[in-house]
């Protein structure tokens, strides 16, 4: 590895290490100090391989390596994580925006890990369909099945909580 | 309502404060000089056998200037290990100041633990305050590193009860065989289980323990049965929150249902977990749950004969 390219890899660190970071903590929905050490072994594997990949669209190989890291680590911890985000229940809400980004975070993360990482690709970075299918390795039709479940059955639930609070 | 705009507004404010640290990349670095060093070690040694397995069929076939062609090969073999030549082993990460993921962090650099708890009270109850061999130096793949427990209690005199009230935040320290933790005690595991060297503290709320079981030889991070004690408030918590197929359990009210991901109820399949759910008082609420793969391999109605035996086995301690 040349200085030039140590020098790149820190220049592409700087540019894009907390939105990966920030993709992690949400695909994941681990706490962002469990969810660095993810990034730090994903972005190890990146960095491994940097001369190689540096010129030939970096970002996108280092999001895809960690969304992959965050599905498997969400899958092996589920229940743990599944309790992580569910917002304590007795928790008063202080005002009813704050209370619907709790419930909507909530429902969030108990759909399975790769339908989560779809909504977090597709919703949070805003990226299109193929895109998010080049990401996960997944064709174009999963990618809206699995957008459309999610968001059908988010909003199911919210029409649920609706329901019985009213 | 748009759930699209909501659910994008959501995620940005989750993590809003997220902030990759600067140190990051050097980090990383570390982190792969520490695998680096790992690769040429295991790279040296494969050059040693291969050198030594040549040596005889070398001598037996030559003779005359043989040995100086023969010992060529060795300085060659060790110059690109360098400085590193002397290593046989793994870097042992610093884990001192720790509270969470220690055995984590010493497995994924390949080592076993081992726990010792000493009375601190300078440091919180949990926190790693000394560990041997010293981080920065090498160990042999596979050698324990020993880790010292500031804990704010001394060990109870009573050796069936587990100290799980003295404030190890993410592992219950050394289990044993793991049957007794979380102030209950399991007399049946199905044959063939060890205990997973892994336990949680408050992970499922406040005073819940949560350890697991597996059939050796899995790679980390799976498990085949997994139990969790919720206390106190976090008991009655689970209990507002159960579902599936009520049962009894030693008289008790508990439910039993296989579930998905995301928490829905459904046949027993390579995509659910087992779960059993069950009160045995009030203020104790127990859940266990079957891997996927080994509610699998046992069929599912031995799966749940097997989960509810187990429950049948489970007694409360105070």
């Amino acid at each position: 590895m040349t200085e030039e390219d140590e020098a790149a890899f820190d220049e592409f660190l700087a540019a894009r290490s907390t939105a990966l970071l920030r993709t992690a903590v949400l695909v994941c929905g681990a706490s962002p100090h469990d969810a660095e050490d993810l990034v730090q072994s994903a972005l190890e594997k990146v960095y491994r391989h940097w001369p190689r990949i540096r010129r030939d669209n970096p970002e996108a190989y280092a999001r895809r390596v960690v969304v992959n890291a965050a599905i498997s680590r969400a899958r092996r911890r589920r229940v743990i994580q599944e309790i992580t985000f569910a917002s304590p229940p007795d928790t008063p809400v202080e005002s009813p925006d704050l209370g619907l980004r709790e419930l909507l975070l909530a429902e969030l993360g108990r759909l399975p890990a790769r339908m989560r990482a779809v909504l977090v690709l597709r919703y949070w970075e805003d990226m299109s369909e193929a895109e998010t299918a080049a990401s996960l390795g997944c064709s174009i039709g999963t990618v809206k099945s699995q957008a459309a479940r999610g968001l059908a059955r988010i909003r199911a639930r919210l029409a649920t909580l609706e329901g019985a609070s009213a | 309502m748009n759930v699209e705009e909501a659910l994008k507004e959501a995620m940005a404010s989750r993590v809003a404060a997220v902030q990759a640290p600067p140190s990051m990349g050097q980090r990383i670095r570390r982190r792969n000089r520490r695998n680096v060093v790992r690769f040429r070690t295991a790279g040296a040694a494969l050059l040693t056998v291969a050198v030594a397995g040549a040596v005889p069929v070398y001598l037996s076939t030559t003779s005359g200037p043989a040995p100086a062609q023969v010992g060529a090969p060795v300085p060659g073999a060790s110059q690109p290990v360098g400085e590193d030549s002397a290593l046989a082993g793994n870097v042992v990460p610093d884990v001192v100041g720790m509270t969470n993921d220690v055995a984590g962090v010493l497995k994924a650099a390949g080592f076993e633990v081992g726990w010792k708890k000493v009375v601190n009270h300078e440091h919180r109850p949990g926190t790693i305050i000394a560990q041997t061999p010293a981080a920065g130096t090498v160990a042999p793949e596979g050698a324990r590193v020993e880790v010292t427990i500031a804990t704010s209690a001394p060990p109870p005199t009573d050796q069936t009860s587990e100290p799980v009230d003295d404030g190890l935040p993410q592992d219950l320290g050394d289990l044993g065989d793991g049957r007794t933790f979380g102030g209950i005690h399991l007399d049946y595991l199905p044959d063939g289980l060890e205990w997973g060297k892994w336990s949680g503290k408050d992970g499922f709320g406040k005073t819940s323990y949560a350890t697991s079981w597996v059939e050796p030889g899995k790679s980390t991070g799976e498990y085949s049965v997994e139990a969790v004690v919720y206390r106190g408030k976090a008991a009655r918590t689970r209990r507002d929150h159960v579902d599936g197929t009520p049962v009894k359990i030693r008289g008790k009210d508990g439910y039993l249902g296989s579930f998905t991901e995301g928490g829905e109820v459904a046949g027993s399949s390579a995509e659910t977990t087992l779960t059993l759910v069950w009160f045995p008082r009030a203020d104790v609420t127990v859940e266990l749950m079957f891997s996927p793969v080994f509610a699998q391999k046992l069929g599912s109605d031995a799966a749940d004969a097997e989960i509810q035996k187990i429950a049948e086995g489970v007694t409360v301690k105070d």
